[in-house]
């Protein structure tokens, strides 16, 4: 079963995060670094992506002759993705216990930081009746 | 330049579209299938995931043991992730086409639906070079 583990922020998460002691960001890090590798080597990644800063974020709609309208306004209360994996596990729980884990990178002062992480399965085609 | 086309919508919005006519929705995806095509021919395609419904989200966190503690409730206003596609282009004007044919998919009686497509960079720092 493949699951996707979101990592979602604010708009001003991305300074917040730099804005921290550069050790704290150092650790951060090293957690993930660590947590990917543990991943690769229980055969479980799939694949993972960072997404830039959100203040670059555009939302794109088509026109009426199809061609992109580009707006970069975003309700204030929105959150961003930041960046995400996807694992293929054998269970739903075990999918929680990987997030619970991301979940607990230290955070500024290297206390376990609790981050929310949205688990969300990730569907291996369109629906059979397509 | 790697860009990430993010889809996403409300539980109110999703269950919209699961009432749309078999045909409305078939019509739908043979355009995005078309637009998949459109990329791996022009070597633009990365990556596409469709994702679980929204009811199926959870959210988790390490408890203080570091076990998993989960919630399924979410705003009524969250807008999920349905499901991305990670392009590799020349320009972010070509991120925001591919997400204007994307948006410009048809929806029901044959009209584009023009939802709205997030577009954002992927990191071309990786974790590792911080």
């Amino acid at each position: 079963m493949k699951y996707i583990l979101m990592m979602n922020c604010p708009k001003t998460g991305y300074e917040t995060f730099y804005a921290w002691p550069k050790k704290g960001i150092q650790a951060h890090m090293a957690f993930m670094r660590s947590f990917n590798k543990q991943l690769r080597e229980s055969g479980e990644w799939v694949s993972g992506e960072g997404l830039a800063s959100p203040h670059e974020a555009k939302l794109v709609r088509a026109g009426e002759n199809g061609l992109p309208i580009t707006d970069g306004v975003f309700p204030e209360a929105k959150e961003y993705l930041a960046g995400y994996w996807i694992v293929e596990v054998e269970s739903p729980e075990r999918a929680d216990a990987l997030a619970a884990q991301v979940s607990a990178a230290p955070g500024p002062g290297g206390a376990p930081f609790n981050m929310p992480i949205e688990v969300r399965q990730v569907m291996s085609g369109p629906p059979k009746e397509l | 330049m790697k860009y990430i086309l993010l889809m996403t919508g409300t539980k109110a919005g999703v269950d919209t579209y699961r009432a749309w006519s078999k045909q409305d929705i078939q019509a739908h995806y043979a355009v995005l299938k078309g637009v998949n095509k459109e990329l791996t021919e022009a070597g633009e395609f990365v990556a596409t995931e469709g994702l679980g419904l929204p009811e199926q989200a959870r959210m988790v966190r390490a408890g203080k043991d570091g076990a998993p503690i989960t919630d399924g409730v979410f705003p009524e206003a969250k807008e999920f992730l349905l499901g991305y596609w990670i392009v590799d282009v020349e320009s972010p004007e070509r991120a925001y086409e591919i997400a204007a044919r994307i948006s410009g998919a048809r929806g029901p009686g044959g009209v584009p639906t023009n939802m709205p497509i997030e577009v954002r960079q992927i990191m071309s720092v990786k974790p590792d070079e911080l």
